[in-house]
């Protein structure tokens, strides 16, 4: 019997049976399948139980008592899909982060995510006007033809390796020295940022947590020995959302420097954010002095830049120096 | 323990069942002579990893059954795009879930499905009449989807996901919520939450909203269809009352938000497929002249093309839709290795901006 056709087959018997069913009645029922005797027999179906509750599908094995016989069955409770019971809001916020990723086309799980909202439908009571809205969100995300999908596959394969605990062999474009490296990677977490993808993992030639941007990854190779077993432990005190929060200039390239910035007004909301939750703030007549600790003045001196003439650098005196320097390079070429 | 009981439900059902496994009823499923061509968008995520696994059908079958249940007489291209799938491929599935019964086999153990004309009837199943619970994979995309959206029900939304695994994988999917970070929330939770409850309640919602064109607040008030995400930023996409057209609104720029009692008709789906987020790019799409060092970080980012590459490394490269400000924006934030140099608008509006930031340090 075809593996797909068992799987759901024995769900099926399992869902239906009013009472655990034994090996012996599993192995009368599949013959073909499990009916030699054995060790072999038992993993077979060990691996099926695996594969079923890969798929959501929790099979279960009772110790018989007074009443009940010994054997396998599948919950009712445990298996259907439940209720999620939540509030319209709170869906419409699940339909549209979950279908905004989709459409992106580089999302982790993409194909899990597309199952994940089928099902929703079947979560939520009357799921109505979101799932409507999801469709334009759909819609309004997807990027334009030939934009990102060769990124899409490498999220896809190293979402694989992430789940699974297993290293990726790489080869890295390196962002400014234009050479490609090769490594091997054990991969931590995926996070986003601009709209951009990256993979953060320990880098055994670097022998320390490093990023990578997906665009440069040239190539990739998972190993593939033993698929379910993990080539490794995350470290104890990694945390994907601090790496993912980092500012540019909170990258760790020198000591830290205490910067000072000077925002004019208006100042909208989004340029006091964009200095991250670690930024201090002070009023100042009007003006909004921002003052954050520094250490990769660069990314610094280039994230002043592009707010143009609405903010000013005032410390320290050599990154503002430096900052003068670039702008009256710029004015040169500009005659 | 029969399935008789469920065979009501079936809507003038021809199916002849026989106990053969082989002879299931295949009564009047007319197959086309070909698939019609895939939709581009829908098959993009299959196409990336086309690694047939037996377990990818059986995902789809699940979904499929009590969805077909709930929707007597779909049409299979309907069907084929809720599945993600292509027509060939759904009359496919379809063919293997004819083969499905629970053993011992009794004729009363097989589905019964049909297809007549383009529609799908599948009388009600007993087994497998809701699909089964998120895989952990499944729930963890979703949840780290929505944290990095955001909005007040965010913590319940990723506990009921959670609950809604199976009890066994709950610390898998713990693990898993934590490999993923799909970004910051792009406004504060409050504000979120409100935009989220006016769309699921279609009420039109008054907005404090920084307009970039203009530098200024502005108060808006906005019927909002939908969240959407591009070149990572998220946006509101509604029809502003007062411009008379739908628009979109960057989320981070939203100060403020109040949902009124104005409830609204959603435009159909047929003027939503023709929304764009922004309006076709204006005229010429900015260039930008990069140095070797912007060249090599700006072509890995999203958004950009290369128009040429020029000596020592370093290239032209355009940004489609970008106004004169964020062409500035753009290239000054790549440290004085980058210029704008077209269209004439965008070139003055940067010539000028380093003339008044370099007078800001004079």
């Amino acid at each position: 019997m075809q593996k797909d056709q068992r799987l759901l087959d024995l769900a099926a018997l399992l869902l239906k049976a009013a009472e655990p069913v034994s090996w012996r009645e599993i192995q009368e029922q599949f013959p073909e399948d499990y009916g030699g005797k054995g060790e072999a027999a038992i993993r077979k179906f060990e691996r099926d139980k695996a594969d079923l509750l890969e798929l959501g599908i929790p099979v279960r094995y009772a110790a018989g008592d007074e009443d009940l016989p010994a054997g396998y069955l599948i919950e009712r409770d445990e298996f259907y899909l439940p209720d999620l019971r939540l509030p319209p809001e709170d869906l419409a916020l699940l339909y549209l982060a979950g279908s905004a990723a989709l459409a992106s086309g580089t999302f982790p799980y993409s194909r899990d995510l597309a199952h994940a909202l089928n099902k929703l439908s079947f979560a939520a009571r009357a799921p109505g006007a979101s799932e409507a809205a999801a469709l334009a969100t759909r819609q309004l995300s997807a990027p334009e033809e030939g934009d990102g999908v060769d990124v899409g596959a490498r999220v896809e394969e190293l979402s694989r390796a992430v789940a699974h605990k297993k290293r990726v062999h790489v080869v890295y474009l390196g962002a400014e020295r234009r050479q490609t490296t090769e490594r091997d990677v054990d991969p931590y977490g995926l996070f986003q940022r601009g709209g951009a993808w990256f993979l953060a993992g320990f880098c055994h030639l670097r022998q320390a947590i490093r990023t990578f941007h997906l665009k440069r990854i040239v190539s990739l190779a998972m190993n593939p020995s033993a698929p379910r077993t993990p080539d490794f432990a995350t470290r104890k005190d990694f945390s994907l959302a601090d790496f993912a929060t980092r500012e540019i200039w909170e990258y760790d390239v020198h000591g830290a420097v205490r910067c000072r910035i000077r925002l004019e007004p208006p100042v909208p909301a989004e340029v006091i954010a964009s200095f991250g939750p670690r930024a201090r703030l002070a009023e100042d007549g009007g003006a909004t002095l921002v003052e954050v600790d520094a250490t990769n003045e660069e990314g610094l001196l280039r994230h002043v830049l592009a707010l143009g003439d609405r903010a000013e650098l005032l410390q320290p005196k050599a990154l503002r120096e430096k900052a003068r320097t670039v702008l009256a390079g710029l004015e040169r070429g500009l005659a | 323990m029969s399935a008789a009981k469920g065979r009501k439900a079936s809507p003038a059902a021809p199916a002849s069942r026989a106990p053969a496994r082989r002879a299931a009823p295949r009564s009047a499923a007319p197959k086309p002579a070909q698939a019609p061509a895939p939709k581009a968008a829908a098959r993009k995520a299959a196409a990336a990893a086309p690694r047939p696994d037996p377990r990818d059908r059986l995902r789809r079958v699940l979904f499929l059954v009590p969805y077909a249940v709930r929707h007597p007489g779909i049409p299979v291209k309907e069907l084929a795009r809720r599945c993600a799938c292509t027509e060939r491929e759904l009359l496919a599935d379809l063919d293997f879930l004819l083969e499905v019964g629970s053993p011992p086999f009794a004729p009363d153990d097989f589905l019964d499905l049909y297809v007549e004309g383009d529609r799908v009837y599948v009388a009600l199943h007993q087994s497998f009449s809701r699909p089964p619970r998120f895989t952990e994979s499944e729930a963890a995309a979703l949840a780290a989807a929505a944290q990095g959206l955001g909005g007040e029900g965010r913590e319940r939304a990723v506990k009921a996901l959670r609950e809604s695994v199976p009890r066994d994988r709950r610390a898998s999917f713990d693990e898993l919520v934590g490999r993923i970070y799909a970004g910051a929330p792009p406004a504060r939770d409050s504000v979120l939450g409100r935009l989220q409850r006016a769309i699921a309640e279609r009420r039109a919602v008054r907005l404090a909203y920084h307009s970039a064109s203009r530098d200024a607040e502005t108060e808006r008030v906005v019927r909002p269809y939908t969240l959407a995400q591009r070149f990572g930023h998220w946006y509101l996409y509604g029809h502003d009352s007062e411009r008379g057209k739908a628009l979109a609104f960057r989320l981070d720029r939203i100060r403020e938000c109040a949902v009124t009692d104005e409830r609204f008709d959603p435009p159909s789906e047929a003027e939503l497929v023709l929304a764009r987020l922004f309006s076709e790019a204006q005229g010429e799409p900015a260039q930008i002249k990069l140095g070797p060092l912007a060249a090599a970080w700006a072509l890995a980012r999203p958004g950009v093309r290369l128009v040429k590459r020029t000596e020592k490394g370093g290239a032209v490269v355009e940004l489609a839709g970008a106004s004169d400000e964020y062409a500035t924006r753009y290239a000054l934030s790549l440290g004085g290795d980058a210029e704008v140099i077209a269209p004439a608008s965008a070139r003055r509006h940067f010539v000028d901006a380093v003339r008044r930031t370099l007078a800001r340090y004079g």
